[in-house]
């Protein structure tokens, strides 16, 4: 795992994770835009906990941490397939994909 | 000895079963059976005492009882259903047998004109005779408070007998709960001999007494003689029973009731359970001085007290009510001096002439149609000859005119106050003579004003009529009664004959020689009740008859007095004042903040809370994706928060 | 056995049911439009049933490197699952039969995803390793978040599938977030291997920490304990009642096996810390359920709700850290199920002309139109106040008892209190069953429907006669977890 660059140790990757999970947690109830935005910080979150699998992998020097970043990205991509699928039923019916209008029902 | 015991039974046990009959089947059976049953089962059980009383003398009045059954037999307390056959239970039973026969058969005619099915009113009478019964042949403490609160109850009912009229009532409440505060005392007093003898029988009560005499008993600090204690809680529960001072609010009140039921209860029987009850237990009275001054003490200033509120009355009822309290005030002031035999011999003149005059007020009310105001009658004597008769025979004898019944026991009575020769009983003397001087005054009073003089009501009078036959044979009998009793009975009941007679029913400690001094007084002491009987008649003749303005000038010249003595000296009021009113302040607050605030407000409170919780719980729910996500972060912040700090 | 062995013959039931899974998918696109339901669903069950058996004989064991484990704890959370997803994939074929209104029926696939959502909660119930752990809860969670959405034409069933989908992710997120702090600080993901590494230490590091507590919440999510229950109510709503159904039983008996495993396995040690978590959650959805419920007019709804309590109590098995409070959580798990699957088979058979009414108020006078599904569903109501002899009872009081003895009496008593709250709707819809005026009637039920109901009132009124055998099954699993 050496590199010609200079190695940076484990935190940054952390910090940058930790980062990009929070601007994803963020991301989905702050926005009053739509839904898509919704799906967008999903996969924020997602690619947030991959580059900690990838990282501890490194640190580590485990490989299950890496298998596990693929197994991931397999299902987020079918996560985002049906949460894609979820909105544009979702839109034939409503007529409108603000997160405002979702709410029919409530108490 | 077995006859007597089973005619005994026989007397005390079937106006119970004429109560049971009338009472619980009169409405099947209807109102005339119901009236014949009760009727011939009191015949029958009079005569049966009657009988039982001769067999009695005949044998000298052997004291002996008769077991019913057991009763109570619990950690060494014993207590029995028994029929004690002596001179006092006897004597007092054949009294109460032939007083409330008269009086069921008065009620025939006096309560003919009911609207209502009077079976309940015979019933409680007969229930009633048996209660009294029970009281007077009981042979331990615990029967005899059965039957107390027995007559308690049948004076309740009979009282309140018409419950619609809220006066009625309150005044059966009002006599109710006045006896049951007695009835405290009483208790406790009866708890203490427990203590103190460890058995409730008569018989083994005075044996053990003079064991006990030096028995102390520590209350509040001071030590006071247990004996002593004792016979002043017995008395206090007898001063309820008997309407003395301080517990005598009930009388009055109780003449709401139907007048056979005054005649019967409130002038004969019930009210002289008191005195039954201290000549009962005179074994124990002798040996407790301190008591039975406090006794004199107490029957002559109630001697005194509704004498004078009897002369102001307007209600024909009432004075003859007060007349009563007054009259128990002598008995109990004879007890406080040891003369139980005479106390007895008055309460049995008594009997025969209070219920003469109630029975005879009775028949005017009656031919009045219900007017019961001396000031609205007058002129009646032509009208209502018999009735007149008979209400002077009463009057002479209660005022103690020789030979009527009254001059023999009243006389004892005031001749043992003066033999004693203590400050106290001196005091009683001279109230009791004072007393004999109203009591004249106001019986001619109500003479005067119900039969002589014009009529308030010329056309009532005119319509009075006599009473039926059911209603006049018996004041023909007690109008007997009377006049003769008093000669008849003298010599056994306070005359030579009294201790072959008494047979040790009644006990006199070996110092109390009263029965024998009282004899022996001066003559002008012994004139001087006849003196003040005569006086009281004159000067009643004088204000109602001759000077008949005369009255209303005393009353507004002596304003404040007479409005004091018509308000009874205020004693309602002040009661009021003292009890009832904080009494009924401490209710209304348990009630509203109590069981409305706290034992009904705590369930409503909670359900109140509860559903405000549901609600603001739901309002979490805004449907709004993004608040549902908040929410989760917020509880990861909480949770990382409890488990990196926790 | 070497670490590596694949050992793949354990996982025959699961292999088998994935396989007829995508046998029956294909059988159904192969069917003319509109009738393949039928068949599928049958088929379905049948699969359901054989796979039964098949995991009623599996033999204990590790295999696939250690990711899968098969134990009597194991067993038993598959065989509650499949009895869950075999209840619902009937009351969605009873449900079917009625649905002649203006919507669409549901689509043939509904079977199907069901299937795959059980084969997701075996494989969570069997997990030995963070990945398995995911992969399963993933695919049975994908899985449901298209069925909530199945009904294409309602806009409340689109709406539900919408908002799962995107908590749901949200969930998933940080719990594998989570997991890779988790594997970040102990360097493997084997439940076996983070036993040995954490239990030598002796206070945990704080990335530790944070990592369990982001599983748990992502557990807590999937199990709808507050405060993460907020999707339940309209997600239970919007979702077709058979959907509903079966995400009421399988899903929140595999997040319970993972609480389970997770909890006990490789955090075993960790107890007291994380035991603290789990009062706070059991707590809260216990009092939350009850209050929350007491205002709703919908009875999916309201179920929803009663669920959460529900979870709350069957927590309060887990929050005792014993071997009494795991077989208290299983047995509880175990009478909700039958009593759950009875309700949601009275609530399919709540329809006028096709079209489905869900409102309470709908069901007034019941007890006249239909005296057998009002008795059933009466009796529902009181299993699940908890009166004995029913099922609810045996479930409460195992889990009051074993939270006692493990201390917890500010638990326990705060749990008696909610329960005396919650039984007021239940009551009030027995009291709306009985005492008050008929509604318009319902469309006649379909047989499934009545099968289901009167097997599992049945189930319910003789659970007693069960308990024995399901007491020792339990004490076995959960000494398979913790002793």
């Amino acid at each position: 795992m050496t590199s010609a660059i200079a190695p940076i140790g484990l935190m940054p990757y952390l910090v940058v994770s930790a980062a990009m999970l929070v601007l994803g947690v963020f991301g989905i109830f702050l926005n009053r835009k739509n839904v898509i935005i919704i799906l967008m910080s999903m996969e924020l979150i997602l690619l947030a906990a991959n580059l900690n699998f990838v990282a501890f992998s490194s640190a580590h020097g485990d490989l299950s941490g890496q298998v596990m970043v693929l197994f991931v990205l397999t299902i987020a991509a079918a996560e985002a397939a049906i949460g894609l699928a979820i909105v544009t039923v979702y839109f034939r019916n409503r007529g409108s994909i603000q997160v405002e209008d979702a709410t029919m029902m409530k108490g | 000895m077995q006859t007597d015991l089973h005619l005994f039974a026989a007397a005390i046990f079937l106006p119970l079963a004429g109560a049971g009959i009338a009472g619980l089947g009169g409405r099947l059976i209807g109102d005339s059976l119901a009236k014949l049953v009760t009727l011939v089962c009191m015949a029958v059980a009079t005569v049966c005492g009657i009988l039982a009383l001769c067999h009695g003398w005949s044998s000298g009045f052997a004291p002996h009882a008769l077991l019913v059954s057991d009763w109570i037999n619990a950690g060494g307390f014993e207590a029995r259903w028994m029929l004690r056959f002596d001179t006092l239970s006897v004597t007092m039973t054949a009294m109460v047998l032939s007083v409330s026969l008269l009086v069921h058969c008065y009620s025939l005619g006096y309560m003919s004109h009911e609207t209502m099915p009077v079976y309940r009113f015979f019933a409680y009478l007969s229930l009633f005779t048996f209660a009294m019964l029970m009281l007077v042949s009981s042979n331990d403490l615990v029967q005899l408070f059965f039957g107390w609160e027995g007559v308690g109850l049948a004076s309740y009912l009979l009282i309140g007998y018409w419950y619609d009229r809220p006066a009625a009532t309150a005044a059966a409440i009002k006599a109710f709960v006045v006896n049951r505060v007695a009835d405290l005392f009483f208790l406790v007093g009866i708890g203490l001999i427990y203590v103190l003898f460890h058995t409730v029988q008569y018989d083994a009560i005075f044996a053990s007494i003079p064991h006990v005499l030096g028995s102390d008993y520590t209350v509040l600090g001071t030590s006071v003689s247990l004996v002593e204690l004792i016979s002043l809680l017995l008395f206090i529960g007898a001063m309820g029973k008997s309407a003395q001072l301080f517990l005598h609010t009930w009388l009055p009140d109780a003449m709401e009731g139907p007048t056979p039921v005054s005649a019967l209860i409130h002038a004969a029987t019930m009210v002289t359970a008191g005195v039954f009850l201290m000549a009962r237990v005179s074994p124990l009275l002798e040996f407790a001085p301190v008591t039975r001054n406090f006794i004199i003490f107490i029957g002559a200033t109630t001697c005194f007290f509704a004498a004078t509120v009897g002369m102001v009355q307007p209600d024909i009822k009432r004075t003859i009510a007060y007349s009563t309290c007054s009259q128990l005030g002598y008995m109990f002031a004879a007890v406080g001096v040891g003369a139980y035999q005479a106390s007895v011999f008055h309460l049995t003149t008594h009997a025969f002439f209070k219920a003469l005059l109630f029975l005879g007020a009775g028949s005017v009310i009656h031919a009045m149609h219900d007017e019961q105001n001396m000031f609205r009658m007058g002129g009646l004597w032509k009208k209502l000859p018999l009735t007149y008769g008979a209400m002077w025979v009463g009057s002479l004898a209660l005022a103690g005119v020789f030979p009527f019944a009254g001059y023999w026991s009243k006389d004892a009575i005031l001749n043992a106050l003066w033999a004693t020769q203590t400050g106290m009983s001196h005091y009683a003397w001279v109230l009791g003579t004072v007393t004999a001087f109203i009591t004249a005054f106001y019986s001619w009073r109500l003479l005067l004003l119900v039969f002589h003089g014009s009529p308030a009501n010329v056309a009532a009078r005119d319509a009075a009529h006599e009473s039926p036959l059911s209603m006049s044979l018996p004041l023909v009998v007690l109008s007997l009664g009377a006049v003769i009793a008093g000669i008849i009975l003298a010599p056994f009941y306070i005359g030579e004959g009294q201790v072959l007679f008494w047979h040790g029913a009644i006990f006199n400690a070996p110092d109390n020689r009263i029965m024998e001094n009282f004899e022996h007084v001066p003559s002008i002491i012994g004139l001087m009740p006849s003196l003040a009987g005569l006086a009281g008649i004159a000067v009643a003749y004088v204000f109602y008859s001759m000077a008949p303005r005369l009255p209303a000038q005393m009353a507004s010249a002596f304003r404040p007095l007479y409005v004091f003595l018509l308000n009874k000296w205020y004693f309602d009021e002040l009661y009021g004042f003292i009890f009832v009113r904080p009494y009924k302040a401490i209710a209304r607050a348990l009630w509203k903040n109590g069981e409305e605030g706290a034992v009904e407000g705590l369930p409503r409170d909670l359900v109140r809370l509860t559903s405000q919780s549901a609600a603001q719980a739901v309002r979490m729910q805004t449907g709004s994706i993004a608040i549902y996500a908040f929410t989760m972060l917020a509880g990861l912040v909480v949770l990382l928060t409890v488990a990196l700090c926790g | 056995m070497t670490p590596n062995a694949v050992n793949w013959s354990l996982a025959i039931p699961e292999i088998g049911l994935a396989l007829s899974g995508l046998l029956i998918l294909v059988i159904g696109v192969l069917q003319k439009r509109g009738e393949g339901f039928f068949s599928c669903a049958t088929l379905t069950i049948a699969a359901f049933i054989g796979c039964g058996f098949l995991v009623a004989l599996s033999p204990d064991g590790v295999a696939y490197a250690g990711t899968f484990v098969n134990d009597s704890f194991a067993r038993f959370m598959k065989e509650l699952a499949l009895v869950g997803g075999l209840l619902a994939t009937v009351v969605t074929v009873g449900y079917q039969g009625e649905a002649r209104g203006t919507h669409a029926p549901l689509p043939f696939e509904t079977p199907i995803l069901m299937l795959f959502s059980t084969l997701g909660a075996m494989i969570m119930a069997s997990s030995g390793n963070l990945m398995t752990l995911f992969v399963g809860l993933e695919l049975s969670s994908l899985s449901i978040y298209i069925l909530c959405a199945l009904e294409r034409d309602n806009v409340r069933s689109s709406e539900a599938g919408l908002k799962y989908f995107v908590l749901g992710s949200l969930a998933s997120g940080l719990l594998l977030y989570g997991m890779s702090l988790i594997y970040g600080y102990a360097g493997t993901m084997d439940y076996a291997g983070l036993l040995t590494a954490i239990g030598s230490e002796e206070s945990p590091p704080l990335g530790l920490m944070v990592g369990i507590v982001f599983v748990v919440v992502g557990l807590c999510f999937k199990l709808s304990a507050v405060p993460f229950h907020m999707w339940t109510p309209d997600v239970y709503q919007g979702a077709p009642t058979p959907v509903t159904a079966y995400m009421a039983s399988a899903p929140k008996f595999a997040a319970f096996a993972l609480f389970l495993r997770v909890m006990t396995g490789p955090f075993g040690t960790m107890a007291p810390r994380w035991q603290i978590l789990v009062e706070v959650v059991s707590l809260l959805s216990m009092v939350y359920g009850a209050l929350a419920a007491i205002p709703q007019t919908d009875i999916k709804r309201l179920m929803a709700y009663s669920s959460i309590g529900h979870m709350g109590y069957a927590m309060m098995g887990l929050a005792s850290a014993s071997a009494a409070g795991v077989r208290a959580t299983l047995i509880y798990l175990a009478a909700y199920l039958v009593m759950n699957a009875g309700v949601f088979a009275v609530i399919a058979t709540m329809q006028r002309k096709g079209h489905e009414v869900t409102t309470i108020a709908d069901l007034a006078g019941l007890g006249r139109r239909e005296p057998g599904l009002a008795a059933a569903l009466a009796i529902f109501m009181f299993s699940m106040i908890g009166v004995p002899p029913l099922a609810g009872f045996f479930g409460k009081f195992m889990v009051f008892a074993a939270a006692w003895q493990s201390h917890l009496y500010a638990l326990v008593a705060i749990g008696a209190l909610s329960s005396i709250v919650g039984a007021y709707y239940y009551l009030r819809i027995v009291k709306v069953l009985y005492f008050e005026e008929s509604a318009e009637a319902f469309d006649p039920p379909a047989t499934t429907l009545l099968f289901v109901t009167g097997g599992m009132s049945a189930a319910t009124v003789l659970f007693i006669l069960a308990l024995g055998p399901l007491m020792t099954v339990a004490q076995h699993a959960a000494q398979a977890l913790v002793g």
